[in-house]
């Protein structure tokens, strides 16, 4: 509870600087929203979730539009989109039928002719324009002829995808734009979804997300492509020096670590790729550096998003969700040692005993790498805007932006996601081939739904401040998209039936 | 908002000729944006241009004024950008207007990564890095203005521009030495980048980056950005942690208000009012108790034990883990 983490200022060590400054006022204004020890001694926590003013700042917006300022997004306005729609999701809002049908029309009006969507009617293309539309129809789509999904044209998508591909694996955000590790997220996910993925497609691409991990552990936008002097083949690329361009900061060591993740099928079955050796990330300094992200008592126990910056509520999906996508990497702050959940690797008879015997542990085992009541208290306390809308931190006024990853971030500090084994043996077993198995792009298109869909909530690791009345929906990891979207939409695409889950009660 | 008002194209003969297209025809849109007249007029006209593939001076006129507007138009900068190649426009104009927008509109990817696509074509990087010192006064941690300054150094590679870096970086440090964005730097520039001139003694380098980064943690103990600046030069040089025992020692423990100021360039003790023990510095000590093993890591735990239950509370499930982790090790 709040009052046992006796808020103490960040040390100065009297050596004041503009840094020190602009953190003591911040930690001046966030005391204030700590509740107090009267509060917390007579059960009076500010600590609840204002479910209905923030379903009603988000459907004003939604249904009546949002003002004149919000014309800086007007480049963004799947974002908009998406950001309502999964904001609804997690606080478990459905959208009625009429609403729904409009959504979809709106979002297809964004696709672009020659392949992807952009940001708008007549836009351009965009890797972030076509995560946010394709997530959003995942949201309010669904198959047949009005529903969205079937509208997509995947072949033009992958054109566009293949257009934007640079020599060292990464991709332009945009035609004539710049390259980082957002767009890589955006296409990574876009692609999964849509059952587009191929090899051709991700060459090269995991040693770029590997070259821009930077020495404090967290990764930077991009980094700096090397050539050799030769023509380009792909071995002229240089494996070094190619410097990453920009801090470790949060919203791309996020994009980073889910690419990393999302691209372990082929690195587990492509013998080599090209010449290359599999690249590596520090994981160890990666834990090191998102663990250092969570800001102390003072601070509430938001998450920063570079050193020696300010907390930001969305960096509570940012940083604080990024630490369930480690548990795909074998790594999980109950230290078991390299489990059988690793990803990527198929599961042996008898393993899925092993993994129920981890669930089951997970009843008394501390379990997780931060503190996810305190973050909970962030987003709660902080957070929340009086009149509805969540924040970066007070006295901000409220956005759509903030208000999803505020609650994402909410929902990952609630939940405990974990790639089941046993999930995942349900899902094989279920699987249909519909091309020769034994070709790398099936076997790395099975993994990738087989990988994807494994992700299960640990429903006795919930940890829920303030009650069951806040409670929000788990999101996916990765693409942070409920469960059930997930599911939905990537059976459509790869022409699946996934079992239903059994529902085990707490 | 613009100072005058516009006339609106739509009430301009020499626009006459362009069919403006609306944004949502046929669909009535959810979550639409109340523009106002002026932005959708523009962006209506912009719809019809780009329909029509027209490339001219005026298309220049009506893209500038949109990214007046909305400077994250991407659309509208990449229209402009292929319309300033088509007709072969003067592009140092362009980058003056550029030198405008940049720190106008600091914050937007666009004006930044087209500042970036006319250099690419100008290749006269000359002053680019007074540029960017310039537009880092306003935001000394800017994202965009930090990577634009390493992608000139390293995309033009030029030693001339290369060498006034470590000058530059300690004007920056003197503002303020807890600018992370300025210590990440300073590792693209001494050991990211390949060797620079002057730099070819490498362990003299080494030993000039830790004494600077000592002598900063010594002014001021409580500074995340130092300290993982030192791991990440020990780190990357394959030096062992333990080679700095003596330094860190005293910064793990209480103030001692008994200390006399000693002069050690080689382990500068704590400033007098630094607030100790810093918990950085316990964390070091643990790494280096951890990796001599044995014995070795009692200690380790014992350190990881007081993170966890007094210096950085926050932090309790991680140090748990690293006590967990390195017993874990320790049997195996």
């Amino acid at each position: 509870m709040a009052n046992s983490r006796s808020p103490r200022p960040a040390p100065d060590d009297a050596f004041p600087t503009s840094t020190s400054r602009l953190q003591a006022e911040t930690e001046a204004v966030l005391l204030d929203h700590i509740p107090t020890q009267a509060q917390a001694e007579s059960a009076q926590l500010p600590a609840k979730l204002n479910r209905s003013a923030h379903v009603q700042f988000l459907a004003r917006n939604f249904i009546q539009g949002f003002p004149a300022k919000y014309t800086s997004q007007d480049a963004s306005q799947p974002w908009l989109m998406f950001w309502t729609l999964q904001s609804f999701s997690v606080l478990q809002v459905g959208l009625d039928a009429g609403n729904k049908q409009r959504a979809i029309d709106t979002i297809l009006t964004w696709q672009h002719p020659d392949g992807g969507f952009g940001g708008g009617p007549g836009q351009a293309a965009h890797l972030l324009a076509s995560y946010a539309s394709v997530c959003a129809l995942s949201i309010a789509g669904g198959p047949g002829e009005k529903g969205g999904w079937d509208q997509i044209d995947r072949k033009k998508m992958y054109q566009f995808f293949m257009s934007l591909k640079q020599p060292d694996g990464s991709f332009l955000v945009a035609h004539h734009a710049e390259v980082d590790v957002r767009g890589i997220y955006c296409l990574l996910v876009t692609a999964t979804l849509l059952d587009i993925i191929t090899p051709e497609l991700i060459e090269g691409t995991a040693s770029f997300i590997a070259s821009c991990q930077t020495y404090e552990g967290g990764f930077s936008s991009a980094s700096q492509p090397y050539y050799s002097s030769m023509p380009y083949t792909p071995e002229s690329l240089l494996s070094s020096p190619r410097p990453p361009l920009g801090e470790a900061h949060g919203g791309y060591t996020f994009c980073a670590l889910a690419s990393w993740v999302m691209l372990q099928p082929f690195l587990d079955l492509s013998p080599g790729g090209i010449s290359r050796e599999r690249p590596q990330i520090n994981v160890k300094s990666l834990v090191r550096w998102l663990v250092q992200m969570q800001g102390s008592a003072a601070e509430i126990g938001g998450f920063r998003g570079r050193t020696n910056k300010l907390v930001d509520g969305c960096y509570s999906w940012w940083v604080g969700g990024a630490f369930s996508l480690l548990e795909a990497l074998g790594v999980s702050a109950s230290a078991t040692g390299e489990d059988s959940r690793a990803s990527g690797r198929d599961a042996q008879p008898g393993e899925e005993g092993k993994d129920g015997e981890n669930e089951h542990e997970w009843d008394d085992v501390d379990d997780s790498f931060f503190h996810r009541e305190a973050l909970q208290e962030y987003v709660l306390y902080a957070g929340q805007h009086p009149t509805g809308g969540l924040r970066d931190k007070p006295p901000k006024n409220a956005d759509a932006y903030h208000t999803m990853y505020c609650l994402s971030g909410l929902s990952s500090a609630q939940h405990r996601m974990f790639p089941s084994v046993e999930r995942r043996e349900q899902i094989r077993e279920a699987w249909k081939a519909i091309s020769p198995q034994d070709t790398l792009p099936s076997k790395i298109r099975k993994e990738t739904f087989l990988n994807s869909l494994s992700w299960t909530e640990d429903e006795s690791a919930s940890k829920i401040l303030g009650g069951e009345a806040n409670r929000v929906n788990a999101t996916h990891p990765v693409f942070n998209l409920t469960i059930t979207h997930s599911e939905s939409i990537m059976s459509h695409f790869y022409g699946q039936k996934v079992p239903s889950r059994a529902r085990s009660s707490p | 908002m613009a100072k005058a008002t516009k006339p609106l194209y739509s009430s301009l003969d020499e626009w006459a000729d362009v069919q403006p297209l609306d944004q949502y025809e046929k669909v009535n849109p959810l979550a639409p944006i109340f523009y106002t007249d002026e932005y959708k007029d523009a962006t209506s006209y912009f719809r019809g241009i780009v329909k029509s593939d027209e490339m001219s001076p005026r298309v220049l006129d009506l893209t500038e004024h949109i990214i007046r507007l909305n400077p994250a138009h991407y659309t509208a900068w990449q229209y402009r950008y292929r319309t300033l190649m088509n007709i072969k426009a003067p592009l140092d104009v362009e980058l003056k207007l550029m030198d405008e927008l940049a720190v106008k509109y600091l914050k937007t990817y666009q004006v930044w990564h087209h500042r970036r696509l006319i250099l690419t074509e100008t290749r006269d990087p000359q002053r680019e890095l007074a540029f960017v010192e310039e537009s880092l006064r306003e935001d000394t941690k800017n994202y965009h203005t930090w990577s634009h300054r390493q992608w000139v150094l390293s995309h033009f590679n030029d030693s001339d521009l290369w060498r006034g870096e470590l000058d530059f970086l300690d004007t920056m440090f003197n503002q303020d030495i807890r600018n992370n964005s300025a210590w990440h730097h300073r590792f693209f520039v001494v050991f990211q980048s390949g060797v620079r001139e002057g730099e070819e003694d490498r362990e003299r380098v080494v030993r000039r980056e830790l004494t600077f980064t000592k002598q900063n943690i010594s002014f001021a103990p409580n500074n995340p950005s130092a300290w993982n600046y030192l791991r990440g030069v020990l780190e990357f040089n394959k030096l062992p942690f333990s080679t700095l025992t003596t330094f860190v020692f005293p910064y793990t423990q209480p103030t001692d208000p008994e200390a006399v100021d000693l002069v050690d360039l080689d382990n500068p003790p704590p400033s007098k009012q630094a607030e100790l023990p810093c918990p950085a510095a316990i964390e070091f000590l643990a790494d280096i108790y951890e990796s001599e093993g044995g014995e070795s890591l009692l200690k380790a735990n014992q350190l990881w034990k007081s993170l966890a239950d007094e210096h950085d509370t926050m932090r309790k499930r991680y140090w748990e883990y690293r006590i967990k982790e390195s017993l874990q090790k320790g049997s195996a």
